[in-house]
C-alpha cells in the first residue's frame, strides 16, 4: 500500500526565474546629503525581495527610485532588460509596477470596491463617447474591471467591507485596501512600503499570509520595505540590508542574520 | 493546470470492498434523496435550490442544473471508487457544492458525514476512521492541510476534493483533486458508464443510511449517529406541513453544516420541499446577506439571537440620542407585550395602539435591517432559549419558535405551533412522532426515522423493545400536549442546602446581557451558586473605548476592576429578579470571576455546537472554582497555551462578590 | 379665479429664477471642477468668462459664421486653459493656497486685460438667433412670461452639466479626477496622469466659462460686468460646497429661484433691490450652520 501520504507541499508554484529589475551603482543626492551611495543589487522573478535597515537607512529613497518619483544622478535601472531612463510614476504603472505607502495613501473618501477599481485605471480603454452611450465596450470593461475587484477582494477577506468607506476603516484594514488597489493593477512587481507598519501582532500575521499568497497564487514579484527584522526573515527569499545609504547585506535571510555588518547596524545604531 | 492522478490510477488502488454488510437491493422502495433530486428537477426545474452569494453577486443553481451537477460529480465519484455503503465526509461551510457533493454521495448509495468545519484534525481523525471515510469534500486549503496531516491514520482515505483553489497550486498529492477537475472528470466519465448513476439511484432504498451525525457530546465524547434516507426525508415532510412551507419558500443557511438541524434545514427539507437555500458570502457578511435575501424560513441558535440583539442594541447605544430613547422605549414594550402574549394575558387597546406606532418607527425598520421582514417562520434549537430574547423577537413581529430534538432522535421531534408559543415548552410533537416521559422524568420519543444506531458500536442503540428512545434530557408533558425540556439529565443539581439547582436558566439570563459570551454557573452540592464569566470583547471593548479606558486585549479587559464593575451591575439585576422567586431564590449568583480567555472548543470546554462541557470545564477551572468557594479573592489559573514564543503562563484571576440586591449602576 | 392668476404668477417668477438658476450653476462648475482637481480656488473665472464670450463675439465681427466662430473659440479656451496651467499652476505645485489664490487674482487682470487689449472696450450686443421674447404658446395658454431666450439657456446649461456629470463621475477622468483630488501620490501610483488631468480640467473649465459667457452675454449684452458673474457664483459654491456637482447645482437652482421670489414677494419692503445681496444672506447661514455646504465633505482633520 502507498504509504508517503507527508504533505508535499515543498514545491512552489511559481519558481523563481531569472533578474527581473536590475539597480546598478545607484546614487541619490537631495542638495549636498546622499541619500544612497553606489547601491547595486538585482530583483529575481516571483520572489520576495526585502529591503531592511534602520530608519534614515534610505529604504524608502530605494523604493522611491524603482518607483520613479526620485531619479538617481548616478547609476542604472533596468526593469526586464529595458534601461530606464526618465522614469515617472506613470510610467512604472505602465510597465506593471505597483506600490503601497508607508503612510497609507488610499482614496478616502471612495468605497473600497471604487479604490481597487481604480487600482485598473491603466486596464481600462474606454472613452467618453462610450461611456455615455453604455456602448459594449465600455460595459465589458467595467463588469470585467468589478470581477477582478471582487476577486481581489474575496483573496484580502473584505468583503463585509465593500462598500464602507475607506475613511471609515481601521488602519489595519486600510492597509489591506490599498494592497488590494495595487493588486487590481496586475502587476509584474509589487513595491510594499513598510506594509506591517503600526499593526498588532496579528494584523501583521494576516498581512504576512496575504503577502505570502499573492507571490503564491499570482506569481508576483514582491519588493518590500520593513523596519521590523523578524517577520521579514519569515517570508521572505532574499534580502538587502541598508545603513546610512549604504548597502551592508545582501542574501538568503539566515546569512543575511549571521552577516556582523548587520548585527551591528541593528543593535549598535539607536533606531 | 493541476496534476491530480487520474482516474485509471486511482482506479487501481481500490481498497477492499466496504459496505457488505448493508444488504443490497436490486431495485430499492420507499423515498431517497436521490430520487426526490430528480423529481425535483423535473417538477421544479427552473426554480432556484441553492442561491450562493459569491464575489458581490448571488449566483442560483436552479434544481435541473443542481441534478445535472450531481449526476456528473456522481459519475466521477463512481470513477473515483465511490461505492454504495461507503462514507463521505464534508468539511467545510455552507455552499452548493458542498451540498451537491452530498447528493452526489446519496445517488451513489454512499453516506455523507458532515462535519464541523472548525474542528480539529485529532477531533475528526478517529471519526473518519471509525467510518472507514473514503472521500472527502473540503472548502479549502486549511482544510486540506487539516486531512493530509491525518492521513497516515485515515488508510482508507483517498480521495479529497477541495472546491477553492487558492494556494492549491503547489499541491501535488495524489488523492486531491479540485472540484473544477472532478466535474471534468465527470463529464467524460457520465458518456462511458452510460446510466451507472440512474441504475444507483433505482437500487436505492428507504432505509438506507443517509447521514453520519456527531452528536453534540456535552456529557462525553462524540458518538457518530446513523440516520437514514426514509426517517429523515417523513421527519422533514412532517415539519413543513406543520408551517406550510412550499418550493416558494427561502432559508439561509449559516450554522455549521456539521450540525444536525442546519444539514435538515439545508438539505433534508429542501430536498423533501423544493425550497431554495442560500448561501451568505461569509460570516461576517451574514448581516448584510441576510438583508438582501430576506429569507422566509431559517434556523437559528439562542447563541446567534443574543449575538444579533447585542448588535443592534450596541448599534443604538452609538446613535444615541432621540434614536436610543425611542429603541429603549420600543424593546421595553416588545419585551412586555411579547411576555404578556406569551403567557396569553390579553393586550390593552392603548398598548395595542402603541404597538403599532413603535412597528412603523422601530419594528419595522428594524426587521428589515435584520432582513427579518418576510419571515414565515424562525426556529431556535440546539439549546434552551432566553425567555426575554424570545419574547423581543416575536413582539418585533417575527415569528420566532422553539423546536426540540437530538442527533438520535431524528432532530425534528416536537415543534412549537402558531398560536401555541409559549416561553417554557418546546411545543408538541410533530405528526408521526410519539413522546413520553419515563418515570424517572426523562423523554421518550418513538417514531420514523430514529437513528439506526451508533456507528462502530451497531447494537448499542438506546432503544428498546418497544421502540422508545431516551433521549437524555429531562422534562415534561403537559396535558394540553406541549412538551417541556427541563436540563440535559445529569446537569440538573442541588445545592448543599438541599434547593434544586438547574443552572441553564441562570446561565441564559447573565448571557442576555450584550456584554457576556458565555457564562458558566457552579453549584451542585455547594453552599451557594457562582458564576464564571467569559466577556464579550467587540462589545466590551467598546464599552471600554468610549469610557476611555485603555486595554491590550481579552485577557487584559477581563482583568480591567471596571469591567467586574460592569459585569456585576449585570449580575445584580438577574439577581434581583432570582431573588424574587422563592423557588431560584437560594440561586442567587454569589461570587463571580472573568475568565482570562475567551472559552473555545478547541479545547473541549465547548462543543462545536458552541455547549458547555461541564466535566472538562470543572476541571481546567478548578483551581478558581475552588477559591471561590473559600472565599479568596483571586485565584492562579494555568494560561490555556504558550502564544508564540512566550512561556506558558499563569493568570492571576480576580474574584468578586456579586451584590444581592440591585445596584444603582447609573449613579457610576 | 384669483387665486389661479396668483399661482401662475409665482410660477412665473419661479421659473424665472430657476432658468437664471441654471446658469449661476454653471458658472459655479467651472470653479468645482478646477477646485477639486486641484485644490486651487480660482478666482479668474469670471474673467474667463468675459474673455471667452469676448473672443467669441470677436471672431463673428471679423466675419466668421456663429459656428466657425463657436469652435474657433472652444479651441482658443482649450489652449488658454491648458497654457494656464502649464506656464502658471503647475509652476506652483505644493505652494500654499494663499500663493495659489493670489496667482489666480493675477490671472484675472491679466485675462480681463487681453481680451479688452484685443477686442476693445465697447459694449457688444451678442445675438445667439434666439429672440428674448415671451414664449407665445405659454403665454396663450397659460399666461406666463417665460422667455425663449431663457428657456434655451436652461437647456443648453442642463446639457452641459449632464455631459459634465457623465464625464466626471463614470470615465476615466472622471476616476482620474476623483483619485486626484484625494491624494497626489495614490493617484500617481496607480498610472493616472496628473499633469493630464490637470490639463482636461482647466481646457473644461475654459468651455464652460465660453458656454457660460454666452448665455449671460446673449441676455445682458457683452461687457465688463460679466466678471462680477463671479460673485454671484460665490454663495452658489458656498452653498453647494466647494467639490460638488450635483451641489452646485442645486444651490444654484435654489439662489436664482430665491432670490427671484424674494425680490417680487418681500422686496417691496425693503424698497427693492433685495435680489442683489439675498444670495450672499443665504451664503452667510449657511458658513454659520453647514459650513461643508448642502453635499460637501465635512474636513475633518484628524491628529
Amino acid at each position: 500500500m502507498n504509504v508517503t501520504t507527508a504533505i508535499q507541499a515543498a514545491t512552489r508554484a511559481f519558481a523563481i526565474g531569472g533578474p527581473i529589475l536590475e539597480l546598478d551603482s545607484i546614487s541619490l543626492r537631495f542638495g549636498g546629503v546622499k541619500a544612497l551611495t553606489n547601491i547595486s543589487f538585482n530583483i529575481c522573478e516571483h520572489e520576495i525581495r526585502a529591503i531592511i535597515g534602520p530608519n534614515g537607512a534610505g529604504k524608502s529613497s530605494m523604493i522611491n527610485v524603482i518607483n520613479g518619483i526620485y531619479t538617481p544622478q548616478e547609476g542604472e535601472v533596468r526593469f526586464r532588460g529595458e534601461r530606464l531612463g526618465a522614469m515617472t510614476p506613470q510610467r512604472a504603472a505602465r510597465m506593471g509596477i505597483s506600490r503601497t505607502f508607508q503612510n497609507i495613501a488610499l482614496f478616502k473618501r471612495m468605497s473600497v470596491l471604487d479604490n481597487i477599481m481604480a487600482g485598473r485605471t491603466l486596464q481600462t480603454r474606454a472613452t467618453f463617447l462610450d461611456v455615455a452611450f453604455r456602448t459594449p465596450r465600455s460595459r465589458r470593461e467595467e463588469l470585467e474591471s468589478r470581477e477582478k475587484a471582487e476577486e481581489i477582494i474575496e483573496f484580502l477577506e473584505i468583503e463585509d467591507v465593500r462598500k464602507t468607506q475607506v475613511a471609515k476603516l481601521p488602519y489595519g484594514l486600510q492597509k489591506r485596501v490599498e494592497l488590494g488597489r495595487a493588486l487590481a493593477a496586475e502587476p509584474k512587481l509589487l513595491l510594499l512600503d513598510e506594509p506591517m507598519a503600526g499593526m498588532n501582532v496579528e494584523e501583521k500575521q494576516d498581512m504576512c499570509r496575504f503577502i505570502l499568497d499573492v507571490n503564491e497564487n499570482y506569481g508576483t514579484t514582491i519588493v518590500l520595505i520593513e523596519h521590523d527584522m523578524g517577520v521579514v526573515m519569515d517570508i521572505s527569499d532574499r534580502v538587502v540590508v541598508l545603513d546610512y545609504g549604504k548597502k551592508i547585506g545582501d542574501g538568503p535571510p539566515e546569512e543575511v542574520k549571521r552577516n556582523q555588518e548587520v548585527i551591528d547596524a541593528y543593535l549598535g545604531v539607536a533606531h | 493546470m493541476q496534476s491530480v492522478g487520474t482516474g485509471a490510477t486511482t482506479g487501481a488502488r481500490r481498497s477492499a470492498p466496504r459496505g457488505e454488510a448493508l444488504p443490497q437491493h436490486a431495485a430499492g422502495s420507499g423515498e431517497t434523496f436521490a430520487r426526490l433530486l430528480r423529481s425535483n428537477a423535473s417538477r421544479l426545474a427552473d426554480r432556484p435550490a441553492y442561491r450562493e452569494k459569491h464575489r458581490g453577486i448571488w449566483r442560483t443553481t436552479t434544481w435541473r442544473a443542481l441534478a445535472r451537477d450531481v449526476d456528473i460529480l456522481a459519475a466521477a465519484l463512481a470513477g473515483r471508487g465511490l461505492k454504495r455503503g461507503d462514507h463521505v465526509a464534508f468539511l467545510g461551510e455552507n455552499r452548493p457544492r458542498l451540498y451537491a457533493g452530498v447528493a452526489a454521495a446519496h445517488a451513489l448509495g454512499a453516506v455523507a458525514m458532515p462535519l464541523f468545519p472548525d474542528a480539529t484534525g485529532p477531533e475528526i481523525a478517529p471519526m473518519l476512521r471509525l467510518a472507514g471515510v473514503t472521500h472527502a469534500f473540503v472548502e479549502d486549503q486549511e482544510q486540506v492541510d487539516k486531512l493530509l496531516a491525518i492521513l497516515p491514520e485515515c488508510p482508507a482515505l483517498r480521495c479529497i476534493v477541495y472546491d477553492r483553489e487558492r494556494s492549491m497550486r503547489p499541491y501535488r498529492n495524489p488523492e486531491l483533486v479540485s472540484y473544477a477537475a472532478l466535474v471534468e472528470e465527470g463529464r467524460a466519465a457520465a458518456e462511458r458508464s452510460g446510466d451507472l448513476v440512474s441504475r444507483a439511484i433505482e437500487a436505492g432504498d428507504g432505509g438506507d443510511a443517509a447521514f453520519v451525525f456527531l452528536n453534540s457530546g456535552a456529557s462525553g465524547a462524540s458518538h457518530a449517529a446513523v440516520l437514514s434516507h426514509g426517517g429523515l426525508i417523513a421527519r422533514a415532510r412532517a415539519a413543513a406541513a406543520a408551517e406550510r412551507l412550499s418550493p416558494a419558500d427561502s432559508t439561509i443557511a449559516y450554522l455549521p453544516p456539521g450540525w444536525m438541524g442546519q444539514a435538515i434545514f439545508a438539505y433534508a427539507q429542501p430536498m423533501a420541499v423544493g425550497y431554495c437555500v442560500c448561501c451568505p458570502e461569509s460570516s461576517e457578511t451574514l448581516l448584510s446577506d441576510m438583508r438582501e435575501i430576506a429569507p422566509t424560513c431559517f434556523l437559528t441558535t439562542p447563541r446567534m439571537l443574543d449575538t444579533i440583539f447585542s448588535q443592534v442594541a450596541l448599534r443604538m447605544e452609538a446613535a444615541g440620542g432621540v434614536n436610543l430613547a425611542l429603541f429603549n422605549r420600543a424593546v421595553a414594550l416588545a419585551r412586555r407585550l411579547g411576555r404578556r402574549r406569551l403567557a396569553g394575558e390579553p393586550v390593552g387597546a392603548a398598548e395595542r395602539m402603541s404597538a403599532a406606532l413603535y412597528d412603523a418607527v422601530v419594528y419595522g425598520p428594524l426587521r428589515d435591517a435584520l432582513g427579518m421582514s418576510r419571515v414565515k417562520v424562525a426556529y431556535t434549537s440546539g439549546d434552551a432559549v432566553d425567555p426575554s430574547i424570545l419574547a423581543f423577537f416575536r413582539a418585533l413581529g417575527v415569528n420566532l419558535k422553539q423546536l426540540y430534538g437530538t442527533t438520535e432522535s431524528g432532530f425534528l421531534v416536537a415543534i412549537q405551533r402558531d398560536g401555541a408559543v409559549r416561553p417554557d415548552t418546546v411545543g408538541a410533537p410533530l405528526d408521526g412522532v410519539e413522546t413520553r416521559i419515563s418515570p424517572d422524568g426523562e423523554i421518550l420519543v418513538r417514531a420514523e426515522g430514529l437513528f439506526l444506531g451508533y456507528l462502530g458500536d451497531g447494537d448499542g442503540r438506546s432503544v428498546d423493545a418497544e421502540g422508545w428512545l431516551r433521549t437524555g434530557d429531562l422534562g415534561s408533558l403537559g396535558a394540553d400536549g406541549q412538551l417541556r425540556v427541563a436540563d440535559r439529565a445529569g446537569d440538573i443539581g442541588v445545592l448543599a442546602c438541599g434547593a434544586a439547582f438547574a443552572p441553564r436558566p441562570i446561565e441564559n439570563r447573565i448571557k442576555a446581557s450584550p456584554y457576556v459570551r458565555e457564562a458558566v454557573v457552579v453549584g451542585d452540592g455547594r453552599d451557594g451558586v457562582i458564576a464564571l464569566i467569559d466577556v464579550n470583547t467587540t462589545s466590551v471593548g467598546r464599552w471600554a473605548d468610549t469610557h476611555e479606558i485603555a486595554f491590550s486585549g481579552h485577557r487584559d479587559l477581563a482583568g480591567q476592576d471596571r469591567v467586574y464593575d460592569l459585569v456585576a451591575g449585570v449580575l445584580a439585576d438577574i439577581n434581583a429578579e432570582l431573588a424574587r422567586d422563592p423557588a431560584t431564590a437560594p440561586c442567587v449568583v454569589r461570587r463571580f470571576a472573568l475568565l482570562p480567555e475567551e472559552l473555545s472548543a478547541d479545547d473541549g470546554v465547548l462543543t462545536r455546537t458552541g455547549k458547555i462541557r461541564r466535566t472538562v470545564f470543572a476541571q481546567r477551572f478548578a483551581p478558581l472554582i475552588e477559591a471561590a468557594y473559600a472565599g479568596r479573592s483571586s485565584a492562579s489559573l494555568a494560561a490555556r497555551e504558550a502564544e508564540g514564543s512566550m512561556a506558558a503562563g499563569v493568570d492571576e484571576v480576580k474574584i468578586r462578590d456579586a451584590a444581592l440586591a440591585p445596584a444603582d449602576r447609573r449613579a457610576a | 379665479m384669483i387665486d389661479t392668476v396668483e399661482l401662475l404668477f409665482f410660477l412665473e417668477v419661479l421659473i424665472g429664477g430657476l432658468l437664471a438658476g441654471v446658469m449661476y450653476s454653471l458658472v459655479a462648475l467651472g470653479f468645482v471642477l478646477i477646485y477639486k482637481a486641484s485644490r486651487v480656488f480660482n478666482f479668474a473665472q469670471g474673467a474667463m468668462v468675459f474673455f471667452a464670450v469676448l473672443s467669441f463675439v470677436g471672431f463673428m465681427e471679423l466675419g466668421l459664421p456663429f459656428w466657425a466662430a463657436f469652435l474657433v473659440t472652444v479651441a482658443l479656451m482649450i489652449l488658454v486653459g491648458m497654457t494656464t496651467e502649464r506656464l502658471v499652476l503647475r509652476q506652483l505645485v505644493n505652494q500654499s493656497d494663499q500663493t495659489l489664490l493670489m496667482a489666480t487674482i493675477g490671472l484675472a487682470f491679466v485675462f480681463e486685460g487681453m481680451g479688452q487689449l484685443i477686442w476693445g472696450v465697447e459694449v457688444r450686443r451678442l445675438d445667439l438667433g434666439i429672440p428674448d421674447v415671451p414664449l407665445e404658446w405659454v403665454l396663450d395658454s397659460t399666461g406666463m412670461f417665460i422667455s425663449a431666450l431663457d428657456i434655451s439657456a436652461g437647456v443648453v446649461a442642463a446639457v452641459m452639466v449632464t455631459v459634465l456629470a457623465i464625464l466626471f463621475s463614470k470615465t476615466k477622468i472622471g476616476l482620474g479626477l476623483r483619485a486626484v483630488a484625494d491624494g497626489h501620490a495614490a493617484a500617481m501610483s496607480i498610472g493616472i496622469p496628473l499633469k493630464s488631468i490637470w490639463m482636461i480640467v482647466w481646457a473644461t473649465a475654459g468651455v464652460v466659462a465660453l458656454v457660460a459667457g454666452m448665455m449671460w452675454g446673449a441676455r445682458n449684452g457683452v461687457q465688463f460686468a460679466l466678471v462680477w458673474l463671479a460673485l454671484k457664483a460665490w454663495p452658489v459654491l458656498i452653498i453647494g460646497g466647494f467639490t460638488s456637482v450635483p451641489g452646485v447645482i442645486v444651490a444654484g437652482l435654489m439662489v436664482g429661484a430665491i432670490e427671484k421670489v424674494a425680490e417680487v414677494y418681500i422686496g417691496p419692503a425693503f424698497g427693492g433691490g433685495i435680489e442683489g445681496w439675498a444670495p450672499y444672506m443665504m451664503a452667510v447661514v449657511f458658513l454659520m450652520f453647514r459650513p461643508e455646504g448642502l453635499f460637501g465633505e465635512r474636513m475633518i482633520r484628524r491628529v
